[in-house]
């Protein structure tokens, strides 16, 4: 009851001042009451389509009419978007191609052909300087292994010469051969799901931690160097005289960093770009764990890009695109595209973590999601299937026809290109593998791969309900031999291989595919797109985000039969959505608990907060279970809330919401006294708290948030029990951004 | 559940009330309500993505494993030898001793009867203990609790997971906690008095008509006093317990910790990715050796940690499904299906691979590819919820599957 009074009159203050006239109040109520309704469809339809209202959307939806806006935010192509591109500029990550991308921001392979003399180094400075440290660092990391495998062999060695009878001991050899050679997908996964800083480890989360603020530490940087030098050189017994020097360079490299911070920007930079290899290697390493935010100060995009790029260049992509997405959520005016953007991805996984990945998502995100956001289904779906980011994540791009050329004995080629990505690519036998069976050497790199042909069917189009059998999944990834990525190392790009590629026709759901090299994976990407058990699952997971997680079967059969008339187009199936009574009504409203991306997002929107830098937010995702892009299995993140309540959940909402508010979380402003309505001795606690539950939650919060926070205001005292005559004790100074806080960790704010 | 919040009211949060006892008399007290019986725990570890049991524990005696696998099987000499027929993959080293001392079972061709190859919808089944059936909502280690007598301490650390969120597998009616981090489980800052901003909270949640948040979050904060008045502090694992860096033995470090405090967990779940290997999977080295490496050694620590209190303690792993027994064309494996599950206690008969080995030649293969089940998982499991947690109601706990004891494999002593 409460609730609708405060909503009713806050309502009123929006119609505006008519209502000062007592008899015009009468007059209007019918009016009223019908804006009254629109301004909940106004919210209802911010909450869906967006993430979530920003102060004055309301207000300007209403304005624009729900209708129209709704029709608006279908059309993102007539949105302008120039503030939010404004602040994605300096992200120049964004505006490069994955050749340039790779180029800029080498990885492991590439770094390896240069170190190995495959390639040259290259002979711009800014690039060069990135290169030289990776390298030198990768040549360490070499040597320190062969060291250790060297150690290993000598004290086995001597081992068996003692204990001939012992037993072989395993543990130790092992154990620690198998940390050395873990490949860097495991790192960056391992990475991905704890954010411990490992220092160089490639992962998002992990570079997200380093990317902490600097809080003066930089100052002792040189310090805490010095004093872990020696304890480090310490530990690593065997360091001969180059390795001692090496660390003595660095340490009055680490001085001579230090007395840089004083020049202007530009020359800070140069400086860097001339040092000696040694200095720079020094350099990058002050850098880690977010150090060095006070010497990046001042430098223009480009310069701060390169520096980070020495520490690690990975980082730099996956950063500049995790910021962008946190950024486009907040402040992008196509709201409802972003949205799709994200539930594309979501639908059509992929995950950082995985090998080059991480170099490959920009493209994935901007070049083959987002442009068909709101297309046709079938378009986006053979783009993903082209895509190196798809190809890679699910390895169709090394599944072989088991009677293709190329594992039939037909000329092999020599070494295929994408070698280099060893770990987890194709690359030459190892010979610590044993070859027992004679055949081995014909059967490998040469089968199929089921991967991509499973998650296909069973995630991306019909559903694991769909009615296929074990026998369809084996003949898609027949279908789909050959579709693989071509120049590993410059960009990646689809290319179809028809020496990898099965021969014959193929059996897949009852149809008999005709041998036609590429356009038989494009038959079964258009047999899958019609298909009814697509048009009905894709309807269906749109209606789980739009609507309710066991949304109403009536509702998903009618987008189902518009996916089918109007061939697939995400458009009209989403305006058959909006358009539904399902969407409109009294259940439906507030039915859906935000998952910590939409709980974040609706959050800094809803206080009209100015992010400068959208890292540390990203961060807060890591810790509320949902990584940017780090969703490890296929199916993507759930839209359910069983998945997204639990206690630590909860207790990471309720903490990010009073951070956020108290100015706690770096990179974010909250304007406290602009959202209170005034400075704190100006305006009293019932007040603030009344326009705040207005801004934060469209007035419309439950008697039991609103009476535990007037508890909280009003202390301890219950002294007016006793005496129900007595005017209740004036309520003690409110904290403004406390109740803020309060309000956005809210049971009410957790839905939309 | 009335009971259950008037017990809190009365016990635990009136010793939050005084927050000056120092904690050590807190967990004495909370200890001696304990003491009565012996809290029994199941904790149960789901390793997702569908481990490589072939290449977990290797049945190195027979011939046809290394045909069907000619890169990248485990050499014979490198396996660690069980019975003279299976051997432990070398990265699991740190189970040799468990296994010697008897601490540690094998249960072979092991896992979910269903068919499905979807690790969505097997890990699903698995953790709702009913495979087939898409329409249960809460889970088989969940429902062990409910024949269970409470332990008078009542606690709502009583059934907990590591991790973000609370799996399938632990949702139902009775009361669970997800923890990601023990450190970061309050609100509002750690001080042992809860803030003004956590009463308000706990206020609004308390009274949310919001059946889904309200509960969860009458959980949460019950959970919240009960650590603080425990004070777990910074921890140091017991010596010779050396939990590695990760994900998972974080989770088992902080499960320990919760176990040592007192703190009345009957049955916990931990989980660990990364068993995926389409692609080059590795033999001795490689992807499977190193996540191997990360899983024995966190559970061996977590055992060594455990100390005495591992006599009541029965730990279970399990996987969604097994990979093929051929290997594919990427020196990796596809989904497949039965799969192995270790099984290790205080009250287990270990130092034995239990179920029964149903070969690997061509004609003995699941649908020609895959290691054929022999045991089902919940024959397993049941036989911990009846004789080790002493919930007899199987019925309940795995609807529409005949457990009788008498099918039990008796790894229990």
């Amino acid at each position: 009851m409460r609730s609708r009074f405060v909503w009713l009159s806050a309502l009123l203050l929006c119609v505006g001042l008519a209502c000062a006239v007592p008899h015009l109040l009468a007059k209007k109520k019918d009016k009223s009451a019908d804006s009254a309704a629109e301004q909940k469809r106004a919210v209802h339809a911010l909450n869906r389509l967006t993430f979530g209202p920003r102060p004055g959307d309301v207000q300007q939806v209403m304005a624009m009419g729900v209708d129209r806006w709704i029709d608006q935010q279908l059309h993102p192509e007539k949105i302008s978007d120039s503030a939010v591109e404004s602040r994605l500029t300096p992200l120049r990550t964004l505006h490069m191609s994955s050749k340039e991308i790779m180029e800029d921001f080498p990885d492991q392979p590439l770094l390896k052909q240069v170190m190995d003399g495959k390639r040259p180094m290259p002979s711009d400075p800014a690039r060069r300087a990135v290169y030289q440290v990776q390298v030198a660092r990768l040549q360490e990391k070499q040597d320190k292994k062969q060291e250790r495998v060297k150690a290993e062999n000598d004290r086995q060695d001597k081992n068996d010469q003692k204990e001939v009878a012992a037993m072989p001991s395993p543990a130790p050899a092992t154990s620690d051969a198998s940390q050395g050679a873990k490949t860097a997908e495991e790192l960056a996964a391992a990475a991905a799901s704890t954010a411990e800083p490992a220092p160089n480890a490639p992962a998002d989360s992990n570079t997200m931690a380093s990317m902490s603020p600097a809080q003066g530490e930089s100052s002792n940087a040189a310090a805490n160097d010095a004093s872990m030098t020696p304890s480090a050189a310490a530990k690593s017994a065997p360091a001969d005289d180059a390795e001692a020097r090496r660390r003595e360079d660095r340490l009055y490299a680490d001085l001579k960093i230090q007395g840089l911070i004083d020049l202007s920007p530009d020359e800070r930079y140069k400086k860097v770009l001339a040092m000696s290899v040694d200095e720079q290697v020094a350099f990058a390493d002050s850098l880690r764990g977010g150090k060095g935010q006070e010497f990046l100060e001042g430098l223009n995009p480009k310069q701060t890009e390169t520096l980070l790029a020495m520490n690690n260049p990975q980082a730099v992509v996956v950063e500049e695109l995790s910021q962008a997405k946190l950024l486009r959520a907040i402040y992008s005016e196509r709201q409802l595209e972003e949205v799709m953007t994200d539930f594309w991805f979501n639908h059509f996984n992929v995950f950082v973590g995985k090998g080059p990945e991480r170099l490959l998502l920009t493209n994935y995100e901007q070049e083959v999601i987002r442009p068909r956001a709101m297309g046709k289904f079938e378009d986006l779906l053979v783009a993903t299937a082209k895509s190196p980011a798809m190809l890679f994540y699910l390895d169709n791009w090394m599944s072989v026809g088991p009677n293709s050329m190329q594992a039939g004995g037909g000329p092999q080629r020599p070494m295929m290109r994408p070698g280099p990505y060893g770990p987890y690519g194709r690359r030459r036998f190892p010979r610590q593998y044993p070859n027992q069976n004679p055949n081995a050497r014909r059967k490998q790199n040469s089968g199929l791969n089921e991967n991509y042909g499973r998650e296909l069917l069973e995630l991306h189009t019909l559903s694991v309900n769909g009615g296929y059998s074990q026998r369809d999944v084996t003949e898609v990834a027949k279908v789909f031999t050959g579709w693989t990525i071509d120049k590993p190392l410059e960009g990646m790009s689809f290319r179809f291989d028809p020496r990898m590629h099965e021969p014959g026709p193929k059996f897949v759901l009852g149809h008999r595919i005709k041998p036609k090299g590429e356009d038989e994976g494009r038959e079964v990407l258009h047999m899958l797109a019609t298909s009814k058990q697509t048009a009905h699952f894709i309807s269906l997971k749109l209606a789980q985000r739009f609507v309710s997680d066991d949304p109403p079967p009536a509702l998903v059969d009618r987008m189902a039969k518009t996916f089918e008339k109007k061939k697939g187009d995400i458009r009209e199936v989403l305006s058959t959505l909006f358009h539904s009574p399902e969407f409109w009504a009294d259940a439906t409203y507030r039915a859906k608990v935000k998952t910590p991306l939409e709980f974040l997002a609706s959050a800094v929107r809803a206080t009209g907060a100015n992010v400068d830098n959208a890292l540390p937010l990203a961060r807060q995702l890591n810790n509320m279970g949902m990584p940017l892009y780090g969703s490890q299995p296929p199916t993507g993140y759930s839209m359910k809330a069983d998945t997204w309540v639990s206690s630590s959940a909860l207790l990471n909402r309720m903490n990010f919401a009073l951070a956020l508010t108290s100015g706690k979380v770096h990179g974010v402003r909250v304007d406290v006294v602009q959202l209170a309505g005034g400075p704190p001795a100006s305006v009293d606690a019932t007040t603030t708290l009344s326009t705040m539950e207005t801004k934060l939650l469209a007035a419309d919060v439950s008697k039991q948030t609103h009476d535990s926070i007037v508890a909280q205001m009003e202390g301890p005292a219950k002294d007016t029990k006793l005496d129900p005559g007595k005017k209740p004790s004036q309520p003690k100074p409110p904290d403004a951004s406390t109740i803020a806080g309060l309000l956005l960790g809210s049971p009410e704010f957790q839905r939309r | 559940m009335p009971t259950r919040r008037v017990f809190l009211r009365n016990s635990a949060l009136a010793v939050v009330g005084t927050a000056a006892v120092p904690s050590f008399l807190t967990r004495a007290a909370l200890g001696a309500v304990e003491n009565g019986t012996r809290t029994k725990r199941l904790v149960v570890i789901f390793q997702r993505g569908a481990a490589d049991g072939l290449n977990i524990v290797v049945p190195y005696a027979e011939s046809q494993y290394y045909s069907l696998r000619p890169s990248i099987n485990i050499p014979k000499k490198s396996v660690l030898d069980l019975n003279g027929f299976f051997g432990l993959h070398p990265s699991l080293a740190p189970f040799q001793p468990l296994w010697q001392q008897r601490h540690l079972a094998i249960v072979h061709a092991a896992g979910s009867p269903d068919t499905t190859r979807s690790h969505f919808d097997a890990q699903d089944f698995m953790e709702t203990g009913t495979p087939g059936v898409k329409v249960t909502e809460d889970g088989w280690l969940n429902r062990s609790l409910h024949s269970l007598a409470r332990s008078p301490q009542n606690s709502p650390f009583r059934a907990i997971a590591l991790g973000p969120s609370l799996p399938r597998i632990l949702s139902g009616s009775e009361p669970a906690v997800a923890m990601n981090n023990i450190n970061d489980f309050s609100v509002g800052g750690r001080s042992l008095k809860p803030s003004p901003a956590a009463t308000a909270f706990e206020a609004m949640y308390d009274h949310s008509s919001d059946s889904v948040l309200h509960g969860t979050g009458e959980e949460t904060f019950d959970a919240v006093k009960m650590l603080k008045a425990a004070d777990p502090g910074k921890y140091t694992p017991a010596p010779g317990a050396s939990y590695p860096k990760g994900r998972f033995g974080d989770s088992l470090r902080q499960l320990a910790q919760l176990i040592k405090a007192n703190l009345g967990v009957q049955v916990a779940f931990a989980d660990i990715g990364g068993w995926d290997h389409h692609v080059n999977e590795g033999a001795t080295e490689g992807q499977l050796a190193n996540v191997l490496g990360d899983f024995s050694q966190s559970l061996a620590a977590f055992w060594t940690d455990l100390g005495d209190l591992g006599e009541d303690t029965v730990v279970v792993t399990m996987s969604e499904f097994g990979r093929t027994a051929r290997e594919n064309g990427n020196r990796g494996t596809d989904h497949g299906h039965a799969n192995v599950m270790f099984v290790l206690g205080g009250p287990v008969k270990g130092g034995k691979v239990y179920g029964r080995w149903p070969g690997l030649d061509q004609s003995q293969l699941y649908e020609g590819r895959d290691l054929a089940l022999t045991t089902d998982f919940r024959q397993v499991i049941g036989e911990a919820v009846a004789r080790h947690l002493g919930n007899s109601n199987l019925a309940q706990v795995f609807p529409g599957f005949d457990n009788q004891p008498g099918k039990f494999l008796r790894y229990l002593g």
